[in-house]
């Protein structure tokens, strides 16, 4: 496997004052993959961001990008490296046209054309001043700059925040026009819009308090996370019955629910060969999954970190 | 280009989403052997999702002899049938059947029922495939 072109390896930050961010992250992004990473407000998704571009000085770990640390790295590399957050704060003055002409000076790559056309597009005032548009053309603005300085790398946070529905499909349909190109793109994305997540993320990782408590291929994640529904008739459960893989298990009368992680179907075909037991199996989508291990009365226990 | 439905939320990952409803189409007649499929580019744009995820649904269907990958030239439905020995052909229908039987055991469905609603489903989808 090649070497992965987003990596930390416990990522750590204290801010002034003893507030925990980051706490021990591991990370690593293969080349060309989309990795979208979700977790709760404060579970450290921005910091963590922040510290790969370079952004903000760690306290522990490594932290690099393209095979650096961006925080020392030549501008040639970092020119390679383009970023969107919601914390960037692009020049108030100036009209997306000028931050182009400014930014053109950076980029080694810069794509006049492309930037003109993104700008179409994603219906950016072209000479309005920054300062006079809402957070959403704002951070439309950024994208058109990310995009069109045509990176190796996106480093994406909370993209879409703020973002219309349209705005929001061009977005995708960007990326995907960016990783359909032969020398391809690496790009790590935050959000809490799932269902973005969900149509071109390769990987996901969930963060929690600071570190990433679980990672994986998508599509294996949801061919593995299932709801099942098992019902006793005219019985109750046995003492002791457990579905197998469960994480969350609860129990009404006949009926026991649980979601529960399988590595194939067949762990299931005990339980169907108990007398009287009707078994459901229902797929998850990733913000039942996600909702279902962080929720209201439960903190997910994961022992191997693999979803 | 035929028309993909895909959800997202489902839970089901989209590259199976988009191999059920190849497959489906193939059998269905819909897709003759021969045709042309959108390519990896297109696919993903029309779906919006990410190419890797059509080209892991196209890679899995070529695997089960659905589609040919032709270099350069594009993705073309197989000719013939799967490829597949009676064997292979049989252990892939047991292992439907049996959660076909599990389903119908648990509803209390009679075997002579499961029987007829699978020589129907099988006459439906030939009455469409001579159709068109």
């Amino acid at each position: 496997m090649s070497d992965p072109v987003i990596e930390a390896r416990d990522l750590s930050k204290t801010f002034p004052g003893g507030v925990v961010a980051v706490n021990g992250l591991d990370l690593a992004v293969p080349p060309g993959v989309v990795y979208g990473l979700i977790g709760r407000n404060g579970a450290g998704k921005t910091t963590a961001i922040r510290m790969l571009m370079g952004l903000l000085r760690r306290n522990r770990g490594t932290a690099r990008v393209l095979g650096t640390d961006l925080w020392t790295a030549p501008i040639e590399t970092r020119a390679r490296v383009a970023y969107v957050s919601q914390l960037q704060r692009l020049h108030a003055w100036m009209t997306p046209e000028e931050l182009c002409h400014y930014a053109s000076h950076f980029y080694g790559r810069w794509d006049r054309a492309y930037a003109r056309d993104l700008a179409r597009r994603f219906d950016v005032p072209w000479d309005y001043q920054v300062g006079v548009m809402s957070g959403g053309e704002q951070r439309k603005v950024a994208i058109v700059l990310a995009f069109a300085a045509r990176p190796d790398v996106l480093l994406l946070d909370e993209p879409a925040a703020g973002l219309d529905p349209i705005a929001r499909r061009e977005l995708i349909d960007e990326l995907i026009e960016v990783l359909s190109r032969v020398d391809g793109c690496t790009v790590l994305f935050s959000t809490h819009i799932i269902s973005d997540l969900e149509r071109i993320a390769e990987h996901v990782g969930i963060m929690d308090r600071g570190r990433i408590v679980a990672a994986g291929r998508l599509d294996e994640l949801q061919s593995r996370t299932k709801r099942v529904q098992v019902v006793f008739e005219g019985a109750a459960p046995p003492p002791g019955f457990a579905l197998p893989g469960a994480v969350r298990s609860k129990a009404e009368g006949p009926v026991v629910t649980a979601v529960v992680r399988l590595a194939s179907d067949a762990q299931l075909d005990e339980v169907r060969r108990l007398p009287g037991v009707r078994v459901n199996v229902f797929p998850l989508g990733l913000e039942e999954i996600f909702i279902e291990l962080f929720g209201p009365g439960s903190r997910a226990e994961f022992v191997d970190g693999e979803l | 280009m035929l028309h993909l439905q895909i959800d997202p939320h489902s839970g089901i990952p989209v590259y199976r989403q988009v191999m059920d409803q190849v497959k489906y189409y193939v059998a269905a007649g819909t897709l003759r052997p021969g045709d042309v499929l959108p390519s990896i580019r297109e696919l993903a744009q029309a779906l919006s999702v990410n190419p890797t995820t059509v080209v892991k649904a196209y890679n899995e269907l070529q695997h089960e002899g659905v589609v040919e990958l032709r270099h350069g030239k594009g993705v073309f439905v197989a000719d013939g049938a799967p490829a597949m020995s009676d064997a292979e052909r049989r252990k892939a229908l047991a292992r439907l059947a049996r959660q076909l039987a599990v389903e119908a055991l648990q509803m209390s469905a009679s075997p002579d029922l499961v029987l007829r609603v699978v020589r129907d489903e099988l006459e439906a989808l030939n009455r469409e495939r001579s159709r068109d």
